[in-house]
């Protein structure tokens, strides 16, 4: 093996340069006394270093086997994950858990870094590497609110289903390397091509999907998903919500599609064949019909959103289950739109909760007399995931739907499509009730409001200020007219993600 | 003469008791300590497959032996996280029985 460490720390150097950026930023915020601000500086420009080194590397380049891949689809999700994390680092000024902030930020980055190892590895080590690199830090993360009793607690159920699921992953890896005998990709899926799928492989293939399916909150897989959305800090959950979801589809694209490829299967109604296919199938449509009829009994924003995004990784899953170029395509797409999405629609429940000390539906009640701009940007947003023209979740949908439709002969995946189609009717029930809330309901009494400040101890009181906050509703609104813009011009990303499909 | 088989019978098994536990134990002590068991049984598995599919050298397969090192980092990685975090919960609730932890709900 040519080992030439030199090349591998050109190779390596996004990575390098975050590592080296979360270093900075834990020394900035043991030493400074203004540190929330300088460690949020330091950081912020380490994450746009490290993209614009993203464009200086090599076009294709392999290290050890795969574990180290540099690829433009490696390259392109690089820059988004990097771009994903620039807003989080924005939007997490706005919590209160500031006291660490250095600490905070460095545990982002350091996810971050776990999230670019996922995207530019094909070899099942660095993996699994990269998959608990990313938990771990989202786990603490999570529970980083130590005023708040729910963040721990949100935490914990986090971390332990989190550790379920990943030592599935690792034995059903084990499994799949047992059979292959080899822990790269290609490898993989040429052995596969030469056997029949053995009971021990079936198993592998199909605990190695549990651990995924945890990771992208597809029912029955999801339990942990609303707690952590709900308790913990904000910016947390929105980096959840994100980063970790983008990286997660990509990375699980790639094993199904390139790794099991030959085991795949068929999920068509009639003519069900074993293989990874007809189990992302059952994961999908459950998590479709369980995720939308939840999502409508909720009261609290961030539980709603978490619910939704179990319907929306239901959606994700039908670019995979109709594999092929164009529906891995679909599926990146309709992640990456859906990503931007919720980092703006947790971006507003940030700065509500700043305002009002909470995200239930009574605090988002008449948004709109209090701040336009940010009803108009919740408006954009939700519409967005609802699916609407001339929104970019509306061009998501239709390209992920007319990708199902036209794979396998006879139509074989309509009713997964159909039930698609049913559950984003059911969706767009429940965001039009927040639209109500935020446009038509009365304002709270400032005694109900002072009330609500009783229930949370702590919380800052009073009325939105504006300009208080400059910069997080600036990134609200970049984010809103990014929906709107690849709504209009889906191809802008579209084009690039399908350029950088082998 | 132990085959294949009776490692991955055994590698099962420890999966099956810690996964059992992790479902059915109440206290997040022993959760965490059966969370360890499901790791080791992959761990088990890998090195048996590493000693059996004898490469045509004659050498065992190692890439599952540098898996498992890096497993067996990544499970102390993942004890102090948890224990970090479990920690926090009992400083905030004085217990470490998960049916006395349920604020957030449905």
């Amino acid at each position: 093996m040519d080992m030439n460490y030199l090349e591998l720390l050109k190779l390596a150097s996004p990575e390098a340069i975050v590592v080296a950026t979360a270093l900075a930023v834990l020394a900035v915020g043991l030493t400074s006394k203004n540190a929330p601000v300088l460690c949020s500086t330091v950081g912020v420009l380490g994450l746009i270093l490290a993209a614009a080194e993203v464009f200086m590397l090599p076009f294709n380049a392999t290290l050890f086997h795969g574990m180290l891949v540099i690829s433009p689809l490696a390259s392109l999700f690089k820059v988004i994950c990097l771009t994903l994390a620039f807003f989080t680092v924005i939007l997490a000024r706005s919590d209160r858990s500031s006291r660490h902030h250095g600490e905070y930020l460095a545990l982002l980055l350091l996810a971050t870094i776990g999230l670019m190892l996922l995207v530019g590895s094909e070899e099942l080590l660095m993996i699994f590497i990269g998959l608990e690199l990313t938990g771990l830090a989202l786990y603490v993360m999570t529970a980083f609110d130590k005023t708040d009793i729910r963040s721990a607690e949100a935490g914990l159920k986090y971390f332990l289903f989190g550790s379920t699921a990943s030592a599935f992953t690792l034995f059903g890896l084990s499994l799949v390397y047992g059979m292959c005998a080899t822990t790269g990709l290609a490898a993989i899926a040429q052995k596969l091509v030469a056997q029949p799928l053995s009971p021990l492989l079936a198993a592998g293939i199909v605990m190695t999907l549990i651990g995924f399916a945890f990771k992208i909150a597809a029912a029955p897989f999801h339990l942990w998903a609303p707690d952590a959305y709900q308790g913990a800090p904000v910016s947390s959950a929105a980096f959840i919500a994100s980063g970790s979801k983008v990286a997660s589809f990509v990375v699980l694209g790639k094993i199904v599609l390139v790794g099991f490829g030959p085991a795949h299967g068929s999920a068509a109604w009639h003519a069900m064949v074993a293989g990874w296919m007809p189990v992302l199938a059952v994961l999908a449509a459950l998590s479709i019909v369980l995720g939308n009829l939840v999502a409508l009994a909720q009261s609290n924003v961030r539980r709603l959103l978490a619910y939704s995004a179990v319907a929306h990784a239901g959606y994700t899953l039908l670019g995979l289950v109709a594999g092929g170029r164009e529906g891995f395509s679909a599926t990146l797409f309709y992640t990456t739109v859906y990503a931007f999405t919720l980092v703006g629609a947790f971006g507003v429940v940030a700065l509500v909760r700043r305002e009002t000390g909470g995200d239930d539906f009574v605090n988002f009640s008449a948004l709109w007399s209090r701040s336009p701009l940010l009803a108009g940007c919740m408006a954009i947003f939700m519409l967005s995931l609802a699916g609407l023209p001339p929104l970019a979740g509306f061009f998501g949908k239709f390209y992920l739907f007319s990708a199902a439709m036209r794979a396998g002969e006879n139509h074989g995946l309509l009713w997964l499509v159909a039930l698609a189609l049913f559950g984003s009717l059911i969706s767009l029930y429940y965001y039009l009730i927040i639209l109500k809330v935020i446009f038509s309901e009365p304002a709270l009494s400032e005694v109900e409001r002072g009330h609500q400040n009783l229930e949370h101890p702590g919380q800052p009181r009073g009325r939105l200020r504006e300009g208080g906050d400059f910069l997080q509703r600036t990134t609200v609104a970049v984010l809103a007219i990014a929906v709107l813009f690849f709504g209009i011009l889906p191809g802008a990303l579209l084009a690039r993600i399908i350029a950088a499909l082998p | 003469m132990v085959t294949l088989g009776d490692y991955l019978l055994v590698s099962g098994l420890l999966f099956t008791i810690g996964f059992a536990g992790v479902m059915l134990r109440r206290n997040i002590i022993i959760i965490f300590m059966s969370l360890e068991l499901m790791l080791n049984a992959a761990n088990l598995s890998l090195v048996a497959f590493s000693r059996f599919r004898v490469q045509p050298d004659g050498l065992p397969n190692y890439h599952a032996q540098v898996f498992v090192f890096f497993i067996i980092t990544v499970a102390a990685a993942e004890v102090a996280v948890g224990l970090a975090i479990i920690v926090a919960l009992y400083r905030a609730r004085r217990t470490t029985h998960v049916e006395d932890i349920a604020t957030l709900k449905f």
